[in-house]
């Protein structure tokens, strides 16, 4: 089961992808996380305004048999989150990288992107 | 070391998940959960269920024993027709549910998986403690078991069968040859849907009888169902999986089992349950929908005003019907049809609303059927 992999995104052990976009940065979840999690069926998303340090809890998807903690990939406070997601879950399923994104973090500084993972060390671990 | 299933290397080639459940490995899913659910509902699919159990119960006094440990009056159970029922304690409470089947001259009964050995020790004790003249053989091992459930399941069966299966009624079960392998055939499930249940024996021939329901299902769209889809076909009917309801001791009145029971006959744990009948006011298995976005899973608290009142026993997102459905323990003052009770997912409260069984009613692939074509006109 081959899975895709970004080359322009920073990755987590735990299958989160991290966008930059200036200060802030987007989340989301692998397409190998969504292959493995199966049909998304619900998602709750973090209020606005609320903070995460960098490996905490972010948000939580659930699939008909599981549930999923998905954690912040940096330290951050939480500007946006995917409204749509919670009216239709599945888009993680079929758009991990685009309409499926989670949450935009305002991040408290971009050094702890440099500690992520790029695409040719995430392949190592994704399959 | 988890025992697999004689069908193992099909469920390999086929792609599936496996998972653990009582001490077997079986397919969780094959494709998803969701797909797999809904042809079950919509058309047809098939189970490999060899994890559950397989015990033989014959002699001078077996229907004698069948019916002093079960709910059921065994002497009403004729012959080719069989019979779901509960194995009780003397105070009362569910060792396991089972359906046996009487094929005429012996009984089959088929307890949950893993639960062999404590049956059949329980039915030898009692065998021995009335001086019941009885064989019982636990035969678990030497039966692959196959459930093959849905609207289609008929016609997909029929297909490969040398029985006419029109005639083999609402919990029948006889001989059969399916795919030229003779098993036993019953008109059974857990899914609340037309089914069929097979016992083949030895767990070799399945495979032959496996690749042929596959094959005469191709128009229907057949597909394999692992045990997440099981899970939720059944919660969604409101039937019982025994170690979640069941955990902890609770009687067939409580678990509002009590259309089981035949109080006309003598079986152990009766006087518990006529103590308790009387006295009336006990918790009782309830149905609650989710008013609030949110999935109940077993474990979480049912409260009302704040206050705990149940622990959700088994909780899902219903395919079906698209929202949270769980069943727990409420005490009478709170499960009337209506009630809005609270159930705590991650320390938040989520309305979810009683309501009468089952989840998925009789007439749901009918409507949901007109649903679509409608959607697509």
């Amino acid at each position: 089961m081959t899975s895709e992999i970004k080359k322009d995104l920073r990755y987590t052990k735990t299958h989160e992808w991290l966008k930059v976009k200036g200060k802030n940065a987007v989340v989301g979840i692998t397409d190998h996380a969504q292959k493995a999690l199966t049909d998304i069926v619900f998602v709750e998303l973090p209020a606005i305004g609320k903070t995460v340090k960098k490996g905490e809890e972010l948000c939580v998807v659930e699939s008909v048999k599981s549930v999923s903690e998905i954690y912040a990939p940096v330290s951050g406070k939480v500007v946006s989150v995917n409204k749509e997601l919670e009216d239709s879950p599945e888009t993680i399923n079929t758009s991990p990288y685009d309409d499926g994104w989670l949450v935009e973090l305002e991040m408290n500084t971009s050094a702890e992107v440099t500690s992520l993972m790029d695409s040719e060390a995430y392949k190592k671990i994704a399959d | 070391m988890a025992i697999k299933s004689p069908l193992h290397h099909i469920h390999e080639k086929l792609g599936a998940r496996f998972t653990e459940f009582a001490g077997f490995e079986m397919p969780v899913m094959f494709s998803s959960i969701k797909e797999e659910h809904l042809a079950v509902r919509t058309s047809v699919g098939l189970f490999d269920v060899s994890h559950m159990s397989n015990v033989w119960i014959y002699g001078k006094d077996a229907t004698k024993l069948l019916s002093l440990i079960t709910v059921a009056d065994t002497a009403k159970t004729g012959a080719q027709q069989s019979q779901y029922t509960e194995i009780l304690r003397e105070d009362g409470t569910i060792i396991d549910d089972t359906i046996f089947m009487n094929l005429g001259d012996k009984y089959m009964m088929i307890p949950n998986a893993g639960m062999n050995t404590i049956v059949v020790k329980w039915l030898n004790d009692q065998a021995k403690k009335h001086k019941l003249c009885v064989t019982i053989e636990d035969v678990s091992r030497e039966y692959a078991i196959l459930a093959i459930q849905g609207p289609k399941s008929r016609d997909t069966l029929q297909k490969i069968s040398d029985n006419d299966l029109n005639s083999v009624q609402f919990f029948g079960c006889q001989y059969a040859n399916i795919a030229g392998v003779p098993c036993i055939i019953s008109h059974t499930g857990y899914t609340g849907e037309l089914g069929f249940e097979l016992q083949i024996t030895p767990p070799k021939k399945a495979e032959k009888v496996f690749n042929a329901i596959l094959d005469a299902g191709k128009e229907f769209n057949i597909k394999p169902i692992g045990l997440g889809a099981r899970d939720t076909l059944r919660l969604e009917k409101y039937l019982m999986l025994a170690g979640n309801e069941f955990h902890g001791g609770r009687t067939p009145l409580e678990a509002t089992l009590g259309w089981t029971i035949n109080w006309d006959h003598d079986f152990i744990g009766k006087q518990a349950l006529l103590k308790q009948k009387e006295k009336g006011t006990f918790e009782r298995m309830t149905c609650l929908e989710c008013v609030d976005k949110g999935i109940p899973r077993h474990g979480c608290e049912i409260q009302k005003d704040g206050k705990t009142i149940g622990i959700v026993t088994s909780g899902t997102l219903s395919p079906c019907l698209n929202i949270g459905i769980a069943t727990g323990y409420v005490h009478p003052d709170h499960r009337a049809e209506g009630t809005i009770l609270d159930i705590i997912i991650r320390d938040k409260p989520i309305k979810a609303k009683v309501i009468k069984p089952p989840f998925v009613k009789k007439d749901w692939a009918q409507n949901h059927h007109q649903l679509e074509t409608f959607k697509t006109q």
